[in-house]
């Protein structure tokens, strides 16, 4: 395969994945057991509740709307892909343009909605994944790339050797990551030990694999380990008390005598 | 006698350069981090461990093999796109732009199958902002191709000799603020380092209430620093409650971390 048409599959599987997806994520509601997602109508029925619009009727109108929009979207997407297959560039072109098209009114839609509903953060995002649409489109179809230039199966010593020390690397990194995986992964479960940093004060720092597992742990074990003492109030260390991104949670446990 | 001087890469050159010293450094920085794991002296890089394994559960898949596995098949694209990258600017250094183009190409195309590979787990486990993250990286490698492909290795570019007098302004000029600002940040270090461990006298602003304004230096030890010395200077009082202003409550950028003391008085 030559470059312009790796190229072309690359930008053509990310954008059919990432509508695929989507969808996926509209019709499987909230979490369930192999999916999270996110929850898009409690987003929706919280953004048409803060325009005062309180009854759901609203926000799932919209939501049907947009998952209908995006449901073409990706059909859209998934045609060009499967034109692309065919090796009829045409009419690959035509779909695909079509595709970006609806993608970015969609994203202009969404972009309407973050300013009605003062969201900045999801305005900023939405106008970044426009931006990537119209240059990807840009790239796909208006930028030449060379038809000369392919990536052969046929190894030759250099590619062989690369290959080589490709599976060597990752066999490295992936019996590091084995070994830290194995001495990290009693954090999920193990009480964090406390210490007493202010007379009746003690801090618990949390590892990054802890959860509220790790948190009940925690004060049972403290409880059975001090019964002398009377746990009077706890206290979530905010992130500014955190050593940047080293520091995982801080739990401070404030305690008087039983 | 005077030497010849070496003519500099045309500028195309060294931006190609660039570009491929820069995706090198990438992917051997990020498998770094999956080697090294957890945080060290003088390393602190992310825990992707935990952040697989937590990603996993939240789907039901509790075991640490599955985190593991896909940690993996990150590691070995990761693996493959440092190696190409490399092997682009070696060959490019050469003076092989047929062999680092095709390298290159390689490259980028194991960069954009790798943020593929995140996005999908993005959409599977609902984390939006990491979903524009690399939706980012993966349109910023298929960028930084395109601009890779259009600069020619061997375009001459004549060299502009910047004027003398403009070369001793510039100089000085930069020479001046280099030294002003040098001054202001060390300054800045001796008067203000102190206050990353000492203690906060608490302000009283209400009957058994107290204010507790942090400075943007305070941790956990300015905290437990504070609390102590609230202790000694408030024997007969009781913590009861630690509020923390929340950010909307706090005056934008210009206030840190700001908490209540709310006390009893012990029996």
């Amino acid at each position: 395969m030559n470059e312009r048409r790796l190229l072309r599959l690359a930008i053509l599987v990310f954008w059919t994945l990432f509508w695929g997806l989507s969808v996926a994520d509209k019709i499987i509601p909230d979490v369930q057991h192999l999916w999270v997602g996110k929850d898009f109508f409690a987003l929706f029925i919280k953004f048409f509740g803060s325009l005062g619009l309180k009854n759901p009727l609203f926000a799932t109108a919209a939501l049907a709307l947009v998952s209908a929009l995006e449901a073409m979207n990706f059909g859209l997407y998934l045609a060009a892909l499967i034109s692309f297959r065919k090796g009829d560039a045409a009419v690959t072109d035509c779909w695909f343009f079509r595709a970006i098209l609806a993608s970015m009114v969609l994203f202009s839609l969404f972009s309407i909605a973050d300013q009605v509903f003062g969201d900045r953060f999801q305005l900023l995002e939405h106008g970044l994944f426009w931006i990537i649409l119209l240059a990807s489109w840009i790239v796909f179809r208006h930028v030449p790339m060379a038809e000369d230039t392919t990536v052969s199966l046929i190894p030759t010593e250099e590619t062989r050797w690369t290959v080589v020390a490709g599976i060597i690397l990752t066999l490295a990194t992936s019996a590091v990551l084995w070994r830290f995986s194995e001495a990290t992964f009693h954090n999920v479960e193990d009480p964090v030990v406390g210490k007493e940093v202010v007379h009746g004060l003690y801090k618990f720092d949390f590892p990054f694999l802890a959860d509220k597992v790790v948190w009940e742990n925690t004060i049972n074990t403290f409880k059975e380990a001090h019964p002398e003492l009377k746990v009077r109030y706890i206290y979530t260390g905010p992130s500014e008390l955190n050593s940047k991104k080293k520091t995982h949670l801080l739990l401070y446990v404030f305690t008087e005598p039983a | 006698m005077d030497t010849p001087r070496t003519p500099a890469p045309p500028t195309p050159q060294l931006l190609r350069y660039a570009i491929l010293l820069y995706w090198s450094i990438f992917w051997l920085f990020n498998m770094l981090d999956k080697a090294i794991g957890g945080a060290h002296f003088l390393w602190v890089g992310r825990d992707r461990f935990a952040q697989f394994q937590k990603y996993f559960a939240s789907v039901g898949l509790d075991s640490p093999h599955v985190a593991n596995a896909a940690l993996a098949v990150a590691a070995a694209l990761e693996a493959f796109a440092f190696l190409f990258f490399a092997g682009a600017l070696l060959n490019e250094l050469r003076g092989r732009t047929r062999s680092s183009h095709r390298w290159a190409l390689i490259g980028t195309l194991f960069t954009m199958g790798t943020f593929t590979f995140f996005s999908i787990g993005d959409h599977w486990f609902g984390d939006r902002f990491e979903l524009l993250e690399h939706t980012l990286f993966w349109f910023v490698s298929l960028a930084s191709w395109v601009v890779f492909t259009r600069l020619k290795a061997d375009e001459d570019t004549t060299p502009v000799a910047l004027p003398r007098p403009q070369r001793i302004v510039a100089a000085l000029t930069g020479g001046v603020l280099i030294i002003t600002t040098a001054a202001a940040i060390f300054q800045h270090n001796q008067s203000d380092f102190h206050k990353r461990s000492a203690a906060i006298t608490a302000e009283p602003v209400g009957d058994h209430i107290y204010k507790v304004a942090f400075p943007f230096l305070g941790g956990s030890t300015v905290f437990e620093n504070t609390l102590a010395q609230f202790k000694e200077e408030h024997p007969k009082e009781a913590i009861q409650h630690i509020y923390t202003v929340p950010n909307p409550l706090r005056l934008k950028k210009a206030d840190a971390l700001i908490f209540y003391i709310l006390t009893e008085d012990t029996p």
